[in-house]
């Protein structure tokens, strides 16, 4: 509700952003929400930066610690990395794209939102003292289903809430994409961000059920005494690793492959470019979706799982550098000959890029066995997933929420807040995360709060806290920069970087109900990519 | 359930999804007040309000649809996208329960009670077969014909077959637990009550909602051309009994049998 004041978005009331049904709305209170919880979490993650900034304890107690660390990842993860994007940008362009008045189901579109709200105010519920939960985001057993761990009830409830949340968006997005979309749209001429959206709403369809049961089991065994993972009577731990990863690394798909819908977007914009093997890319974001469901078994090779298990796992874990290979080969080409614009989206795309580029690539190490043994559990992981999860995924939001800025608001974003924002992120999180890969490689655990007075990791752990501060500045120049565009931006024409994709084709900010009464005459060569003719290589 | 909605212009808004939201936000809260912090009486107030507002919000929200012109008929994909995750969710539960049977065969035959009887678990499934023929005739009769009366009677045919199912087990499970087989004896236990809790659970859903389907039929709402909520029922039964089989496969046949 505080959010929908914030936005002067058709001015509307109060009353209309609690009761609306419709997408646009929903979609930026999605988004809104997530933006405000990145806030909270972010500002968790600079505590814990702080603290770790040299031995010993400054500012937290150790208990404290592990609250903060499981607020900063579960909401990072949860609400970031999911709900911001797919709920809020998801909500906003699916209908948009494919040329639709609106999502299949706008009421349960509306009911997703209040069960995530509801998901919120349980996270907020973790703040009061004496209800702290202690258990990370991943709640593995028997920690989690020990008193000592704080409310488990409160994690399990809030991925229940979320769990109804997303399963109720994919059902939406799932029935909207295949019914609803405008004469004239096909699988193959359908926007990328579209077929990522969709991917990642498949995979949130089959997976959240999987975290669902593995937290429900928990729930079980915490309060009602059952037996699921209580070895002596016939239970087991591994269980619920098995079931957990079975959907939270799917998850990670969930949450990047929108941003790749996001950067293959603006990548042609600002390349005045067709995208490069546009079909490669729709088999490449199926091909992940699909290849997300048996590489889960790579967080558990320091669990005690077969060998066998985790040879084959290693296996299909690297095989997802296929898919991702095509798609960033394809960026590349799509840049090759193309007439390149360095606005702030293009910058946020390539430095997004070239973060997963690097995270991509210290992902394959992981993977190894003989590796994984040596590093797991180390801060290189955390550096690892940061420069993939964090970084490629939070500059993606940027880029997009800049290049959509016009659509959802009317106004343009203030291009050099955009630019110096992403200065300072790319620069910051850089020196940030890569020096927390090294001080995982010279053996620095992850999760504890204190360490021991090394040199070389006290070295590291200073210089990496230097470029926190600096990312945390980007971040908030950043948000300054939206609040500047919302209340003193240009005023922006209906399609400012001249795009032939269906969103730009009416007015700015989208009118109340999209393309009006019928749907959009959609060309029988349309295509969302259309930006003159092919090159010639 | 999801249902079938055309979304015109002058329905930019609707004040039902709001309350159920706070319901299902109010629901946790009571679990957590009850089993967490052990104040019974304040969950159990606090899960009546948000029973009463899901009420409420379902009633209204349904109303809603009801009263409109066309039906767009998305409803049918909707539940059937929506069975997809179902399938899974009971999917983890198979898991734990063969992940344990699987690696304890050796002691498994010690945790078998002597009452689990597979007699029991045929004529369960035997009524559940009956019943999804019979909301299958419910279906076609309102689809094919648009006689609401035969629709009203193969409905109420399903819902008595669907309670009996309900009594029969929850008859089967107290004889259990009394016997010593309960949630928390062993992993037989809690597989068997938690892969059976969940399905029945699941019928009660179907059971509520075949009970609005025939308040529908009675006061008219729904007709001939309005079927897809009962397409959705129907599916969603389809559903629950195809699991039955699996489930009663698992933890009656599977569960109770030495090897």
């Amino acid at each position: 509700m505080r959010e929908a004041v914030a936005v002067p978005w058709f001015s509307a009331g109060l009353k209309e952003w609690i009761f609306t049904t419709d997408h646009k709305k929903i979609g930026i209170m999605y988004f809104v929400t997530g933006l405000v919880f990145f806030t909270v979490a972010g500002l968790f993650g600079m505590i814990l930066r702080f603290e770790q900034t040299s031995p010993g304890f400054q500012v937290v107690s150790p208990s404290f610690y592990n609250y903060l660390l499981t607020g900063h990842g579960a909401v990072m993860l949860l609400w970031w990395a999911i709900a911001a994007h797919i709920g809020g940008f998801g909500n906003f362009l699916l209908p948009l794209m494919i040329g639709a008045r609106d999502v299949a189901f706008p009421r349960l579109n509306a009911l997703s939102y209040w069960a995530f709200f509801g998901a919120s105010v349980i996270v907020l519920l973790t703040l009061i003292p004496g209800n702290h939960i202690k258990m990370m985001w991943t709640g593995y057993p028997p920690y989690a289903a020990h008193a000592d761990a704080g409310v488990t009830a409160y994690y399990v409830f809030a991925i229940h809430l979320l769990g109804v949340s997303s399963i109720a968006t994919a059902v939406n997005f799932i029935t909207t994409y295949l019914r609803m979309r405008a004469p004239g749209i096909g699988f193959w001429n359908t926007n990328l961000y579209i077929h990522s959206l969709i991917a990642a709403n498949v995979i949130q369809l089959i997976g959240v059920p999987s975290l669902a049961g593995a937290v429900t089991m928990l729930f079980l065994d915490r309060y009602l005494g059952t037996n699921f993972f209580n070895p002596a009577l016939g239970g087991d731990p591994l269980l619920y690793q098995n079931v957990f990863w079975f959907y939270s690394h799917p998850a990670v798909y969930v949450m990047i492959i929108p941003i790749f819908g996001f950067f293959s977007e603006i990548l042609a914009t600002f390349s005045r470019k067709p995208i490069f093997g546009y079909k490669s890319m729709v088999f490449a974001i199926w091909g992940i979706a699909v290849i997300s469901f048996i590489v889960w078994i790579h967080h558990m090779f320091t669990s005690g799982v077969p060998d066998w298990a985790r040879v084959l796992i290693s296996y299909t874990t690297v095989l997802v550098a296929v898919p991702t290979g095509i798609k960033i080969f394809n960026w590349i080409a799509t840049l090759h000959g193309g007439a390149i614009i360095l606005r702030s989206p293009m910058l946020y795309t390539l430095g997004g890029i070239f973060m997963f580029l690097i995270g991509g690539l210290t992902g394959i190490p992981n993977a190894m066995v003989a590796i994984d043994l040596g590093v797991h559990d180390s801060l290189f992981v955390v550096g690892h997933f940061h420069y993939v999860l964090g970084m490629a995924l939070t500059m993606g939001i940027f880029g997009a929420v800049i290049y959509w800025f016009p659509k959802i608001t009317g106004r343009m974003y203030p291009e050099n807040l955009g630019k110096i924002s992403f200065w300072l992120v790319f620069i910051g999180a850089n020196i940030f995360y890569f020096t927390q890969m090294v001080a995982g490689f010279l053996g620095m655990p992850r999760r504890y709060p204190d360490y021991p007075p090394i040199p070389e990791w006290v070295t590291l752990n200073q210089i990496s806290t230097i470029g926190a501060l600096i990312l945390g500045v980007g971040v908030l120049v950043f948000l300054v920069g939206m609040i500047k565009g919302l209340t003193s931006g240009e005023k922006a024409p209906a399609n400012p970087w001249n795009s032939p994709s269906l969103e730009w084709q009416i007015d700015s900010p989208a009118p109340v109900n999209n393309f009006g009464e019928k749907p959009p005459r959609v060309e029988p060569d349309y295509h969302p990519y259309k930006y003159g003719a092919p090159p010639a290589f | 359930m999801a249902q079938g909605a055309v979304h015109e212009a002058h329905h930019e808004w609707s004040v039902w999804p709001f309350p159920i939201g706070i319901g299902t936000l109010l629901v946790p809260i009571a679990f957590t007040l009850f089993f967490h912090y052990q104040k019974q009486l304040a969950g159990l107030i606090v899960g009546g309000v948000a029973l009463v507002l899901i009420l409420i919000g379902a009633a209204g929200w349904a109303n809603e649809h009801f009263t409109r012109e066309s039906d767009v008929g998305f409803g049918w994909l909707g539940t059937f996208t929506f069975l997809v995750s179902e399938v899974v969710i009971f999917g983890t539960l198979f898991a734990a329960f063969w992940m344990a049977r699987t690696t304890h065969a050796d002691e498994w035959a010690n945790w078998v009670p002597e009452g689990v009887s597979l007699g029991m678990a045929g004529i369960l499934t035997l009524i559940l077969w009956a019943s999804s023929f019979t909301i299958f005739k419910a279906e076609t009769v309102l689809e094919e014909e648009g006689d609401t009366g035969k629709a009203l009677m193969w409905t109420f045919a399903t819902f008595v077959l669907g309670a009996l199912f309900v009594i029969l087990h929850v008859k089967e499970w107290a004889h259990l637990w009394a016997e010593g087989f309960t949630l928390s004896s062993n992993m037989y236990g809690t597989g068997f009550y938690s892969l059976t809790g969940l399905h029945t659970s699941h019928v009660l859903v179907g059971l509520l909602a075949q009970l609005y389907v025939m308040w529908l039929l009675i006061s008219g709402k729904m007709t001939k051309e309005k079927p897809t909520l009962m397409k959705g029922v129907s599916v969603y039964w389809h559903f629950v009994d195809v699991m039955w089989m699996l489930v009663a496969g698992t933890a009656y046949l599977v569960g109770s049998t030495a090897i």
